[in-house]
């Protein structure tokens, strides 16, 4: 077999912009280059404004992660000032995020990920009909129940937070919003009709029952809905041999709650669970087009290297932990939340299968999250309370976006910011080489995907990059 | 050049009942600020007219603008939109991948040359050659440039592509700039926000398919029917306002009581948009309804005028009764889009609209 290099790219369906360079030997990816060739200077603007600003303007490195974006702000300023939100704003913060993830989770599946599967590469394969049915991009009867669905769950974050992108009601203290009892009646019912769709599209049985699965033979065993068609289809195509992880993953936890992160924070090294110290954190920039050494986000700087010099081949930075790389997502988080069906699924280290089951596990554990939320909103307490920034100090916030773990670093200096960094969960999962020549995790996953003589956009490899549901325009921000 | 289908074809196509096209013509005259007599205009231009073919491009931005695009208030308003334009070329949704991608744009500039609306969400970086942001191997300015060139008209998607947004806040290290400043050649219509509400993004672009001309465009080139009013003078808590009554902090009594943001760093007193009326999210809530006040974000440079929670101080020069064109003529510094400038839409029709548009049909449904 000859050797050959291939440029797959530009992705479309993935969030932003993003291109692929693959070297290939013998019909498989022998090395992968991840660019995200999107540069706005977030970093850069923060820079001399108010911390307050945070709040408005990092919510908009991203039209679908926003609230998230907006989360991590709000506890970055949160943890300069030493104080918590109040209680009850915390649990309202964590029904709009919850709202913003399930979504994230739902347009992935629907729109971007299974879309692949009606192509006609597929055409005489069993389950190819029905899913051409379901899944053609913009015209499937599953991509349009799935935007009809959002745009009605996406209710809830308007009553809570006025407005759905870029909602403004997350302030370090809480939320600008009490809910009233009349907002809390519609919220339960507008969830009650989003169980009806779940259960009647996507599970095709009682949420309980797929998130109570133990074993992972019985989640990728599962026939039921547009999940079981999933299933189905990834059985037969060895989605579980395509786009293997290190066994490394890693979440700061999700949805911070007085009384502990709804799903915990944690390490995974294959098997072994650990505690998150983001002092371990460096961000190496030897592949990045970035001037600079490597440092931890609070000593981080942005200097755009113009040159855009070689070895570099990206914008992305390269987050280390502990000088290792690790993969961060919802199936990182429900494997260190000790989910059992996660955790046998990942036993061997991350697939595109195990990625989207963790992602569909983590629906069905979001909705009934978010049930309970509702019902437990007093509405006569108070959801915000008065935290007064300090002139100097610095923060760090916390959070996990959908697609994983998301931190803001801050500093600040005579009333105004002298620092901001932004690690995003697709900075993770997608950078590029450090100096030790390490790839990043999804260019290690591509590492031996196979390629057909004469495909020019390699099936396996549009699946492994998207099972990681990349979010380019949070990656390089 | 190819023949082309008429809206009403692809929407057969598409499975939608006559009953619900009806509908949907009608919704769409009342969105837009037009008399029942517009129903069957409608209706007739979409059972005639070949379908406008849609570019949609994405540069420098956070796709806030589909996202909210995806989301249209009616759920066939949407269906029928989408299917309408086709979103021949669109990044983010569409099937295809790399090259397949790249040669299904080249085959639509092809095949409607002359013929197409560019939609443009996010804007063209001009730093280093426009290295931020490359698209297929090339700066997103070229690509721009290129599929402009033989647009019909171009249609610049929320605060990115009118105005530069926060990536253009300072030092714009990108040297993010809006549409309009790169082509100069073609009729470019503004539709501001971050993002741009859904119903305001549907309708502006049923107008233009539907008329096959642009809408009535105040000074800054956006369309008058949706940006004709501050957000102020149809702010439920206006009367608040009126009253002296202010929300002083967070969650306090007047928090609690729905009173006036101003005081909070409101600026729905300078903000031309249509939250207070159409609102977000199918008509539930919007900014302020929230307890938050209006960042703006439908303004040229809300992103640079201090922190987003200072007061606005500049009110008094203006009243109540005046329009964005009259502002607009008074104000210095508000560069006209080179565009004809037309009477905003009364403040009659404006309120006709969010009579017929706003059922509660939402709430009970869900």
């Amino acid at each position: 077999m000859t050797e050959r290099s291939l440029l797959v790219g530009p992705f479309n369906r993935v969030e932003g912009d993003l291109e692929i360079r693959l070297e290939i030997k013998d019909g498989r990816v022998a090395q992968a280059y991840a660019n995200s060739p999107m540069f706005r200077g977030f970093e850069i603007m923060m820079l001399g404004k108010s911390p307050m600003d945070a709040l408005t303007i990092t919510p908009r490195i991203c039209g679908i992660c926003s609230i998230s974006q907006s989360s991590a702000a709000s506890a970055a300023l949160g943890s300069m000032a030493g104080l918590p939100p109040a209680p009850q704003g915390a649990l309202a913060a964590a029904i709009m995020h919850g709202v913003e993830n399930l979504c994230d989770h739902l347009t992935h599946f629907n729109l971007f990920f299974c879309a692949d599967f009606a192509r006609a590469a597929y055409a005489g394969r069993p389950w190819h009909d029905r899913a051409v049915t379901r899944f053609t991009a913009m015209e499937g009867s599953a991509v349009r129940a799935c935007v009809e669905a959002r745009a009605q769950i996406l209710h809830i974050v308007g009553l809570l937070g006025g407005k759905w992108p870029h909602t403004l009601a997350i302030q370090p203290g809480g939320v600008t919003r009490a809910p009233t009892p009349r907002d809390r009646i519609r919220m339960t019912s507008t969830l009650a009709a989003f169980r009806r769709y779940l259960e009647g599209t996507l599970f095709g049985a009682p949420i309980e029952d797929f998130a109570g699965l133990t074993r992972a033979a019985d989640l990728t065993g599962w026939t039921l809905g547009d999940a079981g068609l999933f299933m189905e289809i990834a059985e037969d195509l060895g989605l579980a041999d395509m786009g293997h992880g290190s066994g490394r993953f890693l979440s700061f936890g999700a949805y911070p709650q007085p009384e502990g992160r709804a799903f915990a924070a944690g390490t995974w090294d294959n098997g072994t669970l650990g505690t998150v110290d983001t002092a371990e954190i460096r961000e190496d920039l030897s592949h990045a087009w970035m001037l600079g050494e490597a440092r931890h986000p609070t000593e981080g700087r942005t200097d755009p290297d113009e040159d855009m010099q070689a070895p570099a081949y990206s914008w992305c930075k390269a987050p280390r932990l502990a000088g290792r790389t690790v993969e961060t997502g919802a199936l990182a988080r429900q494997v260190i939340d000790g989910h059992p069906a996660a955790r046998d699924l990942a036993a061997g280290g991350a697939n595109v299968r195990a990625r989207v089951a963790g992602r569909l596990l983590e629906i069905a554990r979001t909705q009934i999250l978010l049930e309970g939320w509702v019902s437990a909103l007093q509405t006569d307490a108070p959801f915000i309370t008065d935290v007064a920034l300090p002139d100097a100090g610095s923060g760090e916030g916390l959070v996990e976006a959908a697609r994983g773990a998301l931190g803001h670093w801050i500093k600040v200096e005579k009333g105004r910011i002298a620092g901001y960094q932004i690690v995003a969960p697709t900075t993770w999962n997608f950078s590029p080489r450090d100096a030790a020549g390490t790839p990043g995790p999804v260019e290690a996953a591509l590492e031996g995907a196979p390629v057909g003589p004469g495909e020019e956009t390699p099936l396996s490899v549009q699946h492994i990059v998207r099972s990681f549901d990349p979010c380019m325009v949070c990656t390089v921000h | 050049m190819a023949e082309i289908e008429t809206f009403y074809d692809v929407m057969r196509r598409q499975g939608i009942t006559r009953r619900s096209f009806m509908k949907y013509c009608a919704l769409t005259a009342s969105a837009l600020g037009l008399g029942p007599a517009f129903v069957p205009k409608i209706a007739n231009a979409m059972e005639t007219k070949p379908r406008t073919p849609v570019i949609w491009v994405h540069g420098l931005e956070c796709t806030c603008c589909s996202e909210s695009f995806i989301r249209s208030a009616h759920p066939l308003a949407k269906d029928v939109v989408l299917s309408m334009i086709s979103l021949d070329y669109d990044d983010t949704l569409m099937a295809a991948a790399g090259h397949a991608a790249e040669a299904a744009f080249e085959e639509t500039i092809e095949k409607y040359r002359g013929n197409y609306i560019l939609a443009v969400e996010g804007n063209p970086p001009l730093n280093e050659d426009g290295m931020f942001c490359i698209s297929g191997g090339k700066p997103f300015v070229e690509k721009l440039k290129y599929a402009a060139k033989d647009a019909k008209a171009i249609i610049s998607w929320g605060a990115c592509a009118s105005y530069g947004c926060v990536q253009a806040a300072k030092p714009n290290p990108t040297q993010a700039t809006p549409v309009h400043k790169v082509i100069t050649d073609k009729p470019i219509i503004k539709v501001p926000g971050c993002p741009p509400i859904a119903e305001v993004m549907t309708g502006v672009i049923t107008y233009m398919l539907t008329f096959d001309r642009l809408p009535e465009l105040d000074r800054q080139g956006r369309p008058a029917m949706f940006y004709g009013q501050r957000i102020h003078d149809k702010c439920y808590r206006r009367p608040h306002f009126d009253a002296g009554q202010f929300v002083e902090e967070w969650d306090d009594d007047g928090a609690r009581k729905g009173y006036c943001l101003y005081k909070m760093g409101c600026k729905g007193p300078t903000t031309y948009n249509a939250c207070s009326t159409v609102r977000w999210n199918e008509g539930v809530s919007f900014p302020i309804q929230s307890g938050h006040g209006c960042i703006g974000c439908s303004e040229d440079g809300f992103w640079d005028q201090g922190t987003f929670y200072d007061r606005v101080t500049d009110l008094t020069q203006f009243g109540v009764e005046k329009n964005a064109d009259q502002i607009g003529l008074a104000a210095a510094g508000v560069v006209g889009g080179g565009i004809a400038l037309h009477a905003a839409v009364s403040a009659l029709k404006s309120a006709q609209s969010k009579a017929q548009k706003s059922p509660s049909k939402t709430n009970e449904e869900a």
